[in-house]
């Protein structure tokens, strides 16, 4: 077979807990290619999160072998980006200087990343922000400016564990048309975990279905919709066929 | 503050009717907070005049002793006899000295040790367990053995300042250093972020805030340490001198003394507010 950008092969991850050990993730196996959006979809405790901080060289496997772009992957990397739930600005820094971070901890061309900076912002629609501080901003800003910092030293993998997770229904929506029209420009790989299966289907290339106890990967749904994809390819009976069948194999329809 | 994601468009959008009503509710509005600000002054400064007047009827009119309280003015006139002493300034000096001494060797102390048990778990697992223990006895139990150990001249009162004001710095240090969003860690570690970097970027200026209010409690005690160690025993100083005016019954000469101390400390700790204000500006916007 060829081989992908990423590489699972029989990933496993155990906790020792005080009573029994607590198998968080049991042997998953997968490839995510260049350029793809992929999600990962689940309940709590199905080892979403586990397996993305695994993929970010964060957490050590039990098993197991990952393999990226042809190497062994098991520690953080400057071509790898992270984004969170919360946006984790840096409340002392302002917008534009929570931006630069990423540069100034890689040691990239300060003048560069400034004229990067300038660009991302206007991308995520905060122009003019630059100077102001997160605590002056609003919610889905802060996840705006989180976004731009993603992309600040132009990482070749984005993972983003539940970014709009904390946000309110109608910010999630914009945020999720902003993300798409950037990753159609921008064509990175990008992991996305969620645990909204709208979400997941209205973003990805293929949704990576993960049931709990053990965290197990069910299986994995092609979303065949066509792109670039607006907010009618909800209204595509294609679309709801895909939630449906997502929903079955998660279980929730009994 | 916080701008709405819609803000820009709304802004410019306000009917000219609107525009006199909402003027004339800010207007109310400031008018309003004035006078609660004005109230609450009179309120403050009204009360403090009464508690003075009750001092000045109680002691003038002999209800209680003048050599037990003395009046407010037998305080004010004490105050001008006890600055123009001799003897004063060289015992604000030597007092001074050592509550400055104390108080820098306390904080950089407290401070470095919170960030190296917070940043090195050898020296977390060699250390902490003692500095836990020790926090426990009252620190003014060490007074008396100071003067025997380092005699009645500044380094004892130093030594006291130090142990009193280490304590309250290291254990805000540490509580900043350690309470961090573990996201924020997360990121920084898959930025590739260092332990260096970390601490720079991250951690330090994270623990600011936490670290100020230390710098606060550091600045109080020190000062405490200084005044307790000169009455367990010293030849000089400010505590030394209010020891000897009780000995002597000069009531109103330890009370000028006292007001004097309460001001000067009142005043650099608000300097330290003002400081602290500069230093973590972010928690003020």
């Amino acid at each position: 077979m060829t081989a992908s950008l990423i590489e699972g092969r029989n990933v496993s991850k155990v906790y020792a807990t005080a009573t029994a050990p607590l198998v968080a993730l049991s042997d998953v196996s997968f490839g995510i290619e260049e350029g793809e959006f992929v999600s990962l979809v689940g309940p709590s405790g199905c080892g979403k999160s586990t397996l993305l901080s695994i993929l970010g060289g964060l957490e050590e496997r039990t098993d197991g072998t990952l393999v990226l772009d042809g190497k062994h992957h098991d520690a953080p990397r400057a071509d790898i980006g992270m984004m969170f739930q919360t946006s984790v600005l840096f409340p002392w820094r302002t917008v534009r200087e929570n931006v630069l971070l990423p540069g100034i901890i890689l040691g990239l061309e300060r003048k560069q990343q400034e004229a990067r900076c300038a660009e991302l912002l206007s991308m995520v629609g905060l122009d003019g922000f630059g100077e102001r501080y997160p605590s002056e901003l609003s919610g889905g800003m802060r996840q705006r400016v989180g976004l731009a910092r993603l992309l600040a030293h132009d990482p070749r993998v984005l993972l983003m564990d539940e970014p709009f997770g904390a946000l309110d229904e109608f910010t999630r929506e914009t945020m999720n048309i902003e993300l798409l029209r950037i990753w159609e420009r921008t064509r990175k790989t990008v992991i996305f975990v969620t645990h909204n299966i709208g979400e997941a289907v209205f973003l990805s290339d293929r949704v990576f279905v993960m049931t709990p106890r053990p965290g197990r990967l069910e299986g994995i749904v092609e979303i065949d919709l066509p792109r670039p994809r607006r907010t009618d390819v909800m209204r595509d009976p294609r679309y709801a066929e895909l939630v449906f069948e997502i929903r079955g194999m998660l279980g929730v329809d009994h | 503050m916080t701008i709405a994601d819609t803000a820009p468009a709304a802004s410019a959008a306000v009917p000219r009717a609107l525009d006199g009503a909402i003027s004339r509710f800010v207007d109310a509005e400031s008018r309003r907070m004035r006078r609660k600000r004005l109230t609450n002054r009179v309120l403050a400064t009204s009360f403090g005049l009464f508690v003075l007047l009750v001092w000045h009827v109680a002691t003038e009119a002999g209800f209680v002793h003048k050599l037990i309280i003395p009046s407010p003015i037998d305080t004010f006139w004490a105050t001008g006899r006890v600055m123009s002493a001799a003897y004063f300034w060289p015992n604000v000096s030597v007092t001074l000295q050592e509550i400055f001494w104390g108080f820098l060797f306390g904080l950089s102390s407290g401070a470095i040790l919170g960030i190296s048990v917070a940043m090195f778990e050898p020296v977390r697992a060699t250390i902490y367990p003692y500095l836990v223990a020790l926090q426990a006895p009252p620190k003014i139990v060490l007074a008396p053995i100071f003067i025997t150990w380092f005699g009645f001249d500044q380094a004892s009162k130093i030594a006291i300042a130090v142990v009193m004001s280490f304590f309250p710095m290291f254990l805000n240090t540490l509580t900043g250093m350690t309470s961090v969003d573990p996201n924020a860690v997360k990121l920084m570690r898959s930025l590739t972020a260092g332990r260096w970097k970390t601490f720079r970027y991250l951690l330090l200026p994270n623990a600011l805030p936490i670290m100020m209010a230390g710098v606060k409690l550091c600045w109080t005690l020190a000062v405490l340490g200084v005044i307790v160690g000169e009455f367990v025993g010293a030849s000089a100083g400010i505590g030394y001198l209010i020891y000897a005016m009780n000995f002597q019954l000069d009531i109103a000469g330890v009370f000028s003394l006292i007001i004097l101390l309460s001001l000067f400390t009142l005043f650099v700790y608000q300097f330290i507010e003002w400081l602290e204000s500069r230093i973590v500006f972010w928690k003020q916007l």
